[in-house]
C-alpha cells in the first residue's frame, strides 16, 4: 500500500527527479573527471619530464608545465646509448617469432574451428592452461638447453622461447575469428568442389584477415614487451632488446638520467600504445569471448 | 540428376566428419611440435631438473648428481619459502581485491557518463593499459623516487605525514608493497573496467527502474541488481586477475628487485633469485613445479567457470 501510494507521488512530481537526476549526472562527471587526472597522471609527467632540462627536473618546487622545453633528452636517448643496436635487435626477434606463430596458428585455429572431432575441447584447454604456466617453469629448462647449444645472446634462443610465449595466446585469439564465420561458406564451397586446401587459402583467410592482423598486433605487443627472457638469456649489451636497454638505462654522463629515462619510455612505449589503440576493442572480445552472454 | 545433387548436400555433414579425418590432423601438426618441443618438452626437463643439484658449475662443465627428492626436502624445510608463499597469496589477494573494487567502480560509472566524458575515460584507461609494464615501471620509480619524486613533494606539502621528501619508498617493506600495488593496480584496472562495462550495457537492466522507483539507492540496485546480471563477467575476470596477479614479476623486480632483505620477494621473484643469481637451479626447478601445480589448480577452476558460463570450446 505505501509502495503504491510513493508510486503516484513520483509520478506527479515530475520536476525534483529532473532536478535529482541532474545532480547525480553533475557527480558522476566530477567523479570522473577526477578519475582521468589520477589515472592519466603517470602518464602526463613521464611526457612532461621527458621534456624538461635537467635542472628544471631536478627541481625541490617541481614545475607542472615545462618552463623550458626542450628535446635534448629524446637526443641523448636515442644518440648516447645503444639504442639503434637494441632496437634492430627488438625488431628482428619480435618480427620472427610473431611470423612463425601467426602461419602456425593459422593453420591450427582452422582445424580447431572448422572441423569436428574428438581431441577439441582438450586441446583449447590444453592451450588455455599453456598461457598460465607461471615464467619461471618454462625459463628454467630452456635456459639449461640453450646454455648446452650455445643459443644464449643469440637471436634464434630469444626467438624460440617467444614463439613458445605467443603461440598458445595467439591460437586463442585468433579462434573467436574463425568461429564468426559461418559454417554455410565452407559447406557450399565444399559442395562446388573446392579442396581443403583451396578453401583454406581462398575463403577462409580473406574472411579472418583482421583477427589474422589484430592476433599479429597483439603477438607483437607480447614479444616486444617481454623483459623477463631477454633478461635472462641476453648477457651481451649488445644483444639486449629495447625493454633491457629501458631497464639499464643510463647515459655515460650523468649516471641515472631521469630525464633520458622518461625520453626512453616514450619512444619505447609510444610504438606500443598506438598499435594498441587500433586494435583494442578485439582485444576484450578475444580474453573473455562468452564470458559476457550474462 | 537433380536427386544426386541433393543426395550431395544430404551427405556434407557426414562427409565433414568422416572423408576429412586427416586434414585436422595435419593442420595441427606444425602447433603440436612446436608445443612439444618448446613447452612440453621443456616442463618435462624441469621436472628433471628439480631432482637434481643443477648448479653454476653444471652450466659450464655440464656434471651434476641425481639427487632424488632432496631438492623438494630442502624447499619444504625452508621458512623463506614459505614466508615468500605467504606474501604472494596476500599480495596477490589484495592486488585484486583493489583493482576489482576500483574496476567495478569505473564500469559502473561509464554507463553513467555522457558520450564524450566516456570517451576520454576510455582513452585513458586504454593508456594505462597499453603501457609497457617495464616502462610504466621506470616511470613509477621517477614518481617515488626519493628527493625529486613528484609523490614526495605532494605527500609532503599535504603535512600529514610530516616533511617525507627523502623518504625512500623502496626501502621499506610495506612502502614498497604500497608502491608496486599501486603500479600494478594502475595497469589491471583498465582491463576490468572496460570488460565489466561491456558486460553491463549488453545486460538485461529493465528491472532497474522498478527498483529505483521503490526507492532502492544507486549503491544498492548495484549490488543487488546489476552485480548479480554480470556475475559471468565478474568470476572471468577476477580469476584471470588471480592468476595475473599470482604472476606478476616485472614491476616488483624493476621498483623493489624484491628488497629489502627479500621482504617483497614474491614466489616469482624467490625463484628468479634461486635460479638466476644464486645458480641454485636444481631447486629453483622444484620450487618452480610446486607454483606451477598451484597455478594449474587455480587455472582449473578458471576454466569450470568458463565451461559453466556456456563458453564452447
Amino acid at each position: 500500500m505505501s509502495q503504491h501510494t510513493s508510486r503516484t507521488q513520483t509520478a506527479t512530481e515530475r520536476k525534483p527527479i529532473f532536478w535529482d537526476r541532474l545532480l547525480r549526472q553533475t557527480w558522476v562527471t566530477i567523479v570522473a573527471v577526477f578519475f582521468c587526472l589520477i589515472w592519466f597522471f603517470p602518464v602526463y609527467w613521464m611526457l612532461i619530464t621527458s621534456m624538461k632540462p635537467r635542472g628544471e627536473m631536478m627541481s625541490t618546487n617541481p614545475t607542472f608545465w615545462p618552463q623550458h622545453p626542450t628535446l635534448l633528452n629524446f637526443q641523448q636517448a636515442l644518440f648516447a646509448t645503444n639504442f639503434f643496436i637494441n632496437l634492430k635487435n627488438s625488431v628482428i626477434v619480435t618480427f620472427f617469432a610473431v611470423i612463425f606463430s601467426i602461419i602456425v596458428a593459422f593453420l591450427a585455429c582452422s582445424a580447431l574451428t572448422q572441423y569436428r572431432f574428438r581431441a577439441r575441447k582438450g586441446l583449447m584447454i590444453l592451450i588455455l592452461a599453456i598461457q598460465m604456466i607461471p615464467g619461471t617453469a618454462l625459463l628454467i629448462p630452456m635456459f639449461i638447453v640453450f646454455n648446452q647449444l650455445g643459443l644464449l645472446d643469440k637471436y634464434a634462443g630469444l626467438i624460440l622461447a617467444y614463439i613458445a610465449g605467443t603461440l598458445p595466446f595467439s591460437i586463442w585469439n585468433m579462434r573467436g575469428f574463425f568461429l564468426a564465420v559461418p559454417d554455410d561458406i565452407f559447406e557450399a564451397a565444399k559442395v562446388d568442389g573446392a579442396s581443403d586446401w583451396k578453401i583454406l587459402w581462398k575463403i577462409t583467410f580473406p574472411l579472418v584477415a583482421p583477427g589474422v592482423v589484430s592476433t599479429s598486433v597483439f603477438a607483437f605487443i607480447n614479444a616486444w614487451n617481454d623483459y623477463l627472457t631477454a633478461y635472462t638469456f641476453m648477457k651481451d649489451q649488445n644483444r639486449y632488446t629495447l625493454p633491457l636497454w629501458l631497464a639499464s638505462f643510463s647515459t655515460p654522463l650523468t649516471g641515472t638520467d631521469y630525464g633520458g629515462q622518461m625520453a626512453g619510455s616514450v619512444i619505447f612505449s609510444l610504438p606500443v600504445v598506438v598499435f594498441f589503440m587500433l586494435v583494442q576493442h578485439n582485444m576484450v572480445k578475444g580474453i573473455t569471448a562468452g564470458a559476457t552472454k550474462g | 540428376m537433380a536427386q544426386t545433387a541433393a543426395q550431395a548436400i544430404d551427405q556434407v555433414p557426414a562427409d565433414h566428419r568422416i572423408r576429412r579425418g586427416h586434414t585436422p590432423a595435419f593442420l595441427l601438426t606444425p602447433a603440436g611440435l612446436i608445443l612439444i618441443v618448446l613447452v612440453f618438452a621443456p616442463l618435462a626437463f624441469l621436472c628433471f631438473t628439480s631432482f637434481t643439484d643443477f648448479n653454476q658449475r653444471s652450466l659450464f662443465t655440464g656434471e651434476f648428481n641425481v639427487t632424488g627428492f632432496a631438492q623438494f626436502a630442502n624447499v619444504l624445510a625452508d621458512d623463506e619459502f614459505y614466508k615468500a608463499l605467504l606474501r604472494t597469496f596476500l599480495f596477490t589477494f589484495a592486488l585484486v581485491a583493489g583493482s576489482m573494487l576500483i574496476g567495478m567502480g569505473v564500469g559502473h560509472m561509464m554507463t553513467r557518463l555522457g558520450g564524450v566524458m566516456r570517451y576520454i575515460v576510455t582513452f585513458v584507461l586504454i593508456f594505462a593499459w597499453a603501457m609497457p609494464n617495464v616502462a610504466s615501471s621506470i616511470v613509477w620509480k621517477w614518481l617515488f623516487s626519493p628527493g625529486y619524486g613528484i609523490v614526495n613533494w605532494m605527500l609532503s606539502r599535504l603535512h600529514v605525514f610530516g616533511d617525507v621528501t627523502n623518504m625512500s619508498w623502496a626501502n621499506n617493506t610495506w612502502l614498497a608493497f604500497v608502491c608496486i600495488w599501486l603500479l600494478v593496480v594502475w595497469q589491471a584496472v583498465p582491463y576490468i573496467a572496460i570488460t565489466l562495462y561491456a558486460a553491463e550495457t549488453q545486460a538485461d537492466l529493465s528491472c532497474i527502474e522498478a527498483a529505483q522507483l521503490d526507492g532502492a539507492g544507486p549503491l544498492r540496485i548495484y549490488w543487488q541488481i546489476i552485480v548479480p546480471l554480470i556475475q559471468p563477467s565478474i568470476m572471468v575476470v577476477t580469476m584471470l586477475s588471480i592468476i595475473w596477479d599470482f604472476n606478476v614479476f616485472n614491476q616488483i623486480w624493476l621498483v623493489s628487485a624484491g628488497g629489502p632483505k627479500g621482504t617483497t620477494s614474491t614466489i616469482g621473484v624467490f625463484t628468479y633469485k634461486k635460479a638466476f643469481v644464486d645458480f641454485n637451479i636444481g631447486q629453483g626447478a622444484a620450487i618452480s613445479i610446486i607454483t606451477t601445480v598451484i597455478l594449474m589448480l587455480l587455472t582449473s577452476i578458471y576454466i569450470r567457470n568458463l565451461l559453466k558460463s556456456g563458453e564452447d570450446l
